[in-house]
């Protein structure tokens, strides 16, 4: 590989392996974040690099307070996190503001316009001005190499944090990049006591203000002169003003036109703005999501073409920004609508899937949360009916029960990654404030849904090193929670009895469905056979919702299991359901021949 | 002149490795490439499409393959073609997988798995292949080399250079995956050699 590597100047990377190289080639020497999509990637190429310390923090307010300790320290830092992730992070990022930096930190928030994996679109783009923090945008892989290092760089000359802030279709998009050498930066400063700077009451960051609008001033400055920001002249009866991804497709939409690329969103350039509307007919903003842009070259004075509401919502797309300016309307495909659609589904074998099939049957209240086990809300299961943001379910089981008592038949589900990010701050509330709740935590060893990191339940860290492992019981019941169980979800009937049991009981619980998500299985069971004199068709294994097993029977005949022998991971979960043994796990050696 | 190539399928089937795969092979042939896909959600099991576009001679502005371009379709489901039909272009060519995969939607009221899903894609005049991947690399002891048997097929089609193809693939696969995923590139490009052959 890096015999190629050498070969050819260029590499394909990817957006976020980019960044990762961006921030090691300027010298990073701390790497911390949280899992989200669609920046999960960052860190783990900044791992295989090398020279970095990297981590999982437990979530992004932590990421971003242990880079501020490491920037006070001297080092460079990159924090990776998706857009809500920064809400999270965000009590410590407005005050970061004021403090500035001393060794550079540079904020990834990795947009994902269209809600690809996503529980909501915010526009972090406006982060950047509520916060006063500087936000750099690219628009290709080479780019989230640069502008990362110029980050770095802006950062230390201008005593701030400073985004960067990539959306999906950057950072899970390929491309060459022209990549150098690693520098070597050294760790700035002494480590000098600067309360003035560092200890943020209110006489010290009253004054830390007054130099945060000046700051701000400067960087206006560098934005009207940057190669940040740059012309490019061609057809003048249209120009257009636009940044990262935007800026391609309108680049590929209009190739002739004149462009204002703006490869730094927050603080704008007025002159140059000003200069360019000044040189072209008529004036488009082409930008995903907010009006961000928009909104601040109007207040400039500046006319900008009007753009219609819809286009403020989801992704841009070549099609789109044609339909958007030049009124083309986009080649309508016939809708397949009798297609049967494919969404995304719980794995075959999903430890998960069991809990759902009890809670289904317990008909309890489910206040759920983010991570695979979301996808309990689909049919058939239907059996999750909350999800909020990461944390939520707990406290949502709460509230629902100070109001509506004991006898809501109410569950929270939690999984293990999203416990240890947001969860265990609910459950101590519960104890203190004599909730009555019972959280289900599911315990499948991993972070699955974006893509199974590491967290502090297993122990192991995002290096691979031994890390020291939480202990969900012990810390529940250190708590207070003194009804505490462990369950094997293969064994349905052991789990939907515990939870039974833990919803009777007048005190808080919590149920452990502890086993290990199936992708990170090697060895996996035979799969079921039918017994078709057996089978009495009433549908309860095809009710599971798995996509290993279908129903073969057309429209308006009684179910006619079917099991995909490929996708089937021999969990025994229809088995368990089968009311008359129809469906038979083969014996040992029968199948293999 | 710009090429655009959709792979499509279903989260789990190695649509990603392939499209990395091309995407290298373009690379070493020393062609200006981009390649956008969605990770995450999309994975467990949903429809999943990924875009590389390829030129020898021209930048490439827009990661994703404007509507209704897309010059050849790799579908490694025929289901999942079907929905992704109107991104290629009237004159583009589709290489479809034998293999069905049903979506877990059947099962609920008002949805099947229709089954004259090639004669449609046929009757839209576009030129379709149907590739058997997933038994070809059965056959050759290793189901997950279906997607090298879909670019071996898919090589056929485009000018890379046979090289391009073998240095990627050694670039993108784990070394023992390596040599069977020879094997099953080379079964695909025999696949789609015989059956121009029959005509
Ligand atoms: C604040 C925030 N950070 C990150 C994410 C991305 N994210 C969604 S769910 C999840 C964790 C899922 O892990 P877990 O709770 O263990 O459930 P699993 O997917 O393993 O079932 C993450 C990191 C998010 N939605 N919100
Ligand atoms: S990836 Fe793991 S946790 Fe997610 S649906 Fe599949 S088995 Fe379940």
């Amino acid at each position: 590989m890096a015999e190629n590597a050498r070969k050819l100047s260029n590499v394909l990377l990817s957006g976020n392996e980019a960044i990762a190289r961006g921030a090691w080639e300027a010298g990073a020497r701390l790497g911390s974040g949280y899992p989200g999509t669609p920046s999960s990637e960052i860190l783990p190429a900044l791992v295989e690099l090398g020279d970095v310390y990297c981590e999982w923090s437990v979530n992004e307010k932590v990421a971003l307070e242990v880079a501020a300790g490491a920037s006070v320290a001297g080092a460079r830092c990159l924090v990776t996190m998706k857009h809500v992730g920064v809400n999270v992070a965000a009590d410590p990022l407005f005050t970061m503001s004021y403090t500035g930096v001393e060794g550079g930190i540079v904020i990834i928030s990795a947009d994902d316009p269209s809600m690809h994996s996503s529980q909501n679109e915010q526009d972090n783009r406006n982060y950047a001005r509520a916060a006063k923090v500087p936000m750099l945008e690219p628009a290709d892989s080479q780019e989230a190499r640069d502008q990362t290092m110029r980050a770095f760089e802006l950062s230390e000359e201008f005593d701030t944090p400073v985004f960067v802030r990539p959306v999906t279709r950057i950072c899970h998009s390929d491309g060459l990049v022209e990549v150098g050498e690693r520098q070597v930066v050294e760790l700035r400063g002494e480590m000098a006591k600067q309360p003035e700077k560092f200890v943020m009451v209110p006489a010290h960051a009253r004054k830390r203000r007054v130099t945060m609008s000046e700051r701000t001033q400067r960087l206006i400055e560098l934005a009207e002169e940057s190669d940040l920001n740059r012309e490019e002249m061609g057809d003048e009866s249209v120009g257009i003003i636009a940044s990262g991804v935007a800026y391609q497709y309108a680049k590929e939409a209009f190739p002739g036109a004149s462009f204002l690329k703006l490869g730094m969103v927050w603080p704008l350039p007025p002159e140059r703005i000003r200069q360019f509307a000044s040189k072209v007919g008529r004036l488009f903003v082409v930008e995903e999501l907010d009006p961000f842009l928009t909104e601040q070259i109007l207040a400039m004075g500046v006319h900008v073409e009007p753009v219609d509401e819809s286009f403020r919502i989801g992704e841009l797309t070549p099609g789109r920004v044609r339909e958007m300016i030049g009124g083309a309307a986009m080649p309508q495909a016939a809708p397949d609508a009798d297609l049967p659609p494919r969404p995304p589904t719980l794995c075959a074998g999903c430890p998960h899937r069991s809990v759902f099939v009890g809670l289904r049957k317990l008909k309890a209240y489910v206040t759920g949360d983010i991570g695979c086990y979301t996808l309990g809300t689909l049919p058939p299961l239907q059996a999750l009916h909350t999800c909020l943001c990461m944390g939520a379910g707990i406290n949502e089981a709460h509230g629902i029960q100070k109001v509506r008592g004991h006898e809501a038949p109410v569950v929270a589900v939690i999984g293990d990654s999203t416990f240890t990010h947001s969860g265990i701050t609910g459950l101590v509330n519960i104890a203190y404030n004599a909730g009555v709740s019972t959280v289900v935590i599911l315990d499948n060893r991993t972070t699955a849904m974006t893509g199974g990191q590491v967290h502090p339940g297993i122990g192991e860290t995002l290096s691979g090193l031994p890390g020291r492992e939480l202990d969900f019981e012990k810390l529940a019941l250190a708590i207070g929670i003194e009804d505490v169980r462990v369950v094997d979800p293969y064994e349905m009937a052991e789990t939907e009895q515990a939870i039974r049991e833990a919803m009777a009981n007048p005190q808080p619980s919590v149920v452990i469905a502890r086993r290990a998500c199936v992708l990170d299985v090697r060895e996996r069971g035979p799969a079921p056979v039918l017994d078709e004199e057996k089978c009495i068709h009433c549908g309860l294994c095809v009710r599971i919702g798995c996509p290993a097993l279908f129903d073969a029977a057309g429209e308006g005949e009684k179910t006619l299991p079917r099991i995909d022998a490929v996708l089937c991971n021999g969990c025994t979960m229809c088995v368990q359901v089968c009311p008359v043994d129809a469906l038979v796990v083969p014996a040992a050696g029968e199948g293999d021949a | 002149m710009v090429t655009n190539v959709l792979l499509t399928g279903v989260g789990g089937q190695g649509i990603i490795t392939a499209s990395t795969i091309l995407s290298q092979a373009c690379r070493l042939a020393g062609w200006e490439v981009k390649k956008s896909e969605v990770h995450g959600m999309s994975q467990r099991g949903g429809s999943v499409n990924s875009y590389v576009r390829f030129s020898p001679d021209q930048p490439i502005a827009s990661p994703l393959i404007p509507e209704g371009e897309a010059d050849v379709m790799v579908a490694f489901e025929p289901l999942e073609a079907l929905r992704q039909i109107a991104e290629v272009t009237p004159e583009g060519a589709l290489l479809v997988e034998e293999r069905r995969i049903v979506p877990v939607t059947v099962n609920l009221p008002g949805f099947s798995y229709p089954d004259d899903v090639l004669d449609r894609l046929q009757a839209t005049g576009r030129d379709v292949q149907v590739i058997r991947a997933s038994e070809t690399a059965v056959a050759l002891g290793e189901p997950r080399a279906a997607n090298s048997v879909m670019l071996g097929a898919l090589s056929i089609l485009l000018e890379l250079p046979d090289e391009a193809w073998g240095e990627a693939m050694g670039l993108v696969l784990k070394p023992k995956a390596v040599e069977v995923n020879m094997h099953a590139f080379e079964a695909g490009r025999e696949l789609v050699g015989a059956q121009s052959g029959a005509g």
